[in-house]
């Protein structure tokens, strides 16, 4: 076996038509979960009888177990579902719904925590004097928690977008042309496997250090006026 | 695949799926066990600031953290028969579980590498000069003063590394591994049922991840017990 690079680019310039639906599929159950996780956050938070419990085993259960079985237990869950109570197939929709709907889950259940723990890394102090001013709860999280909340919540925010990319190469499991899934199809219809992988490999690498990036931008105004640590920034 | 829902089949599935708990296991204990040596290996030229070397160890953690684990898995499993071809050594006929070995101990060991970089710039240098300074040699500085100090801080990390190694292990049977997930796959082809085997799958893995963070813990406040807790410093 030998290694053809001038595929490399054939497969590369191939498999990046995908990039937009992996982005889509990244993106979109980050920012639905981002409502489920401020939700979550505040019902843990305030500690609500009932739902209290309820949400500490969404957001264990969904950590606690593989990414994949989200994605297959939706995929084969939800049209059994539909079927046997409305008697409406779901064929017609595209599988990738079906991974959104999954990955937001998903997402709900880690977000939560990083928001619980930004949220958290306020001190309650901070809470108290904004009140003794005679804020009201709203213009309170608008202008003192959520803030600083957001700013020391980039770094763990930027883990879990990459987490999410990363985790959308499983969709191809359930045979959603995204990069993974196009690398597939292009390895085995030109049965050159290793370069069309190494050139999905490439791209992966790419739009993680843009994240990464970019992160490292955004954390650099949010935080340019805090005044912790032990210098001067 | 069936339109009846059977939830007896998920209880009838689980023994039949625990039975191949051992081989999970097994990826996990090795791709860890190994993951952390290599680690050490990797952490190193960063620490002692090496050049050439700190570049490439940079490059391949960021690598490593760049691309998901089913491409590091692909990239193993077609790539690295192609690289010890060319030194005449025929290993495509190799147990696709060594593959899994291989890639889960790479990706490990580049994780466990920042962990335990950051973990040990953690511990003030000072320390190490005052180690120095009551005679102490290099190694019984790192023995005595800098590891138990830094273990610390990375044990917590090499747990929730650990456990995402256990749930990344489900990807292992995409390359024909035959662990849970690999039989999980059988099953539904005999029984035409998938909901309720992964559902089965899932409670399997719930319990192992829960049962790891109670060992986790038990082992985290151990580490922790020289700490004086906040209270009763008052």
């Amino acid at each position: 076996m030998q290694l053809d690079i001038p595929f490399i680019w054939t497969a590369f310039t191939e498999i990046i038509k995908a990039l937009p639906l992996t982005l889509l599929i990244a993106f979109t159950p980050i920012l639905l979960g981002l409502i489920i996780g401020i939700a979550v956050a505040f019902i843990r938070i305030n500690n609500y009888k009932v739902i209290a419990p309820l949400a500490n085993f969404y957001v264990s259960f969904y950590r606690g177990t593989p990414v994949i079985m989200h994605i297959f237990i939706i995929y084969f869950g939800v049209p059994i579902i539909f079927e046997s109570l409305f008697g409406i197939s779901l064929n017609f929709l595209p599988i990738a719904i079906f991974v959104i709907i999954a990955l937001t889950l998903n997402a709900g259940a880690y977000l939560s925590e990083i928001i619980r723990s930004g949220i958290l890394s306020v001190p309650k102090g901070q809470i108290d004097a904004a009140f003794s001013i005679g804020m009201t709860n709203f213009e309170m999280l608008k202008r003192i928690v959520l803030p600083q909340a957001f700013a020391s919540a980039i770094p763990n925010l930027t883990n879990i977008l990459i987490g999410f990319l990363h985790a959308t190469s499983i969709a191809f499991l359930v045979s959603v042309k995204e990069l993974t899934g196009v690398a597939n199809i292009v390895a085995s219809s030109n049965l050159k496997f290793l370069e069309a992988f190494i050139a999905a490999g490439i791209i992966y690498w790419g739009v993680t250090v843009l994240i990464e990036l970019i992160a490292h931008f955004v954390e650099k105004k949010v935080t340019a006026y805090s005044n912790t640590g032990v210098a001067r920034n | 695949m069936g339109t009846f829902f059977e939830p007896s089949l998920i209880f009838t599935s689980i023994p039949k799926l625990l039975s191949y708990l051992h081989i999970t296991i097994e990826i996990l204990v090795l791709s860890v066990a190994l993951g952390l040596l290599l680690g050490i290996l990797i952490a190193v030229p960063k620490l002692y600031n090496v050049p050439i070397l700190k570049e490439i160890m940079t490059v391949y953690i960021s690598f490593i953290r760049g691309t998901p684990i089913l491409i590091q898995l692909f990239l193993v499993f077609y790539g690295l028969p192609v690289v010890v071809g060319l030194f005449g050594v025929d290993i495509t006929r190799m147990d696709p579980f060594y593959f899994v070995i291989i890639t889960y101990t790479l990706s490990n060991a580049a994780a466990f590498a920042e962990i335990f970089r950051a973990a040990i710039k953690s511990v003030d240098y000072g320390q190490t000069e005052a180690a120095y300074s009551v005679g102490f040699t290099a190694w019984q500085n790192f023995y005595r003063i800098v590891f138990p100090q830094a273990i610390r801080v990375a044990f917590p990390n090499i747990a929730n590394t650990s456990i995402s190694s256990l749930k990344d292990t489900s990807l292992a049977f995409s390359i024909g591994v035959m662990d849970m997930m690999g039989r999980g796959d059988t099953l539904i082809s005999a029984t035409a049922h998938a909901l309720e085997i992964y559902l089965a799958l899932s409670v399997i893995y719930y319990v192992i991840v829960l049962i790891f963070e109670r060992c986790f813990k038990w082992i985290e406040r151990y580490l922790n017990r020289y700490i004086l807790k906040e209270e009763s410093s008052l």
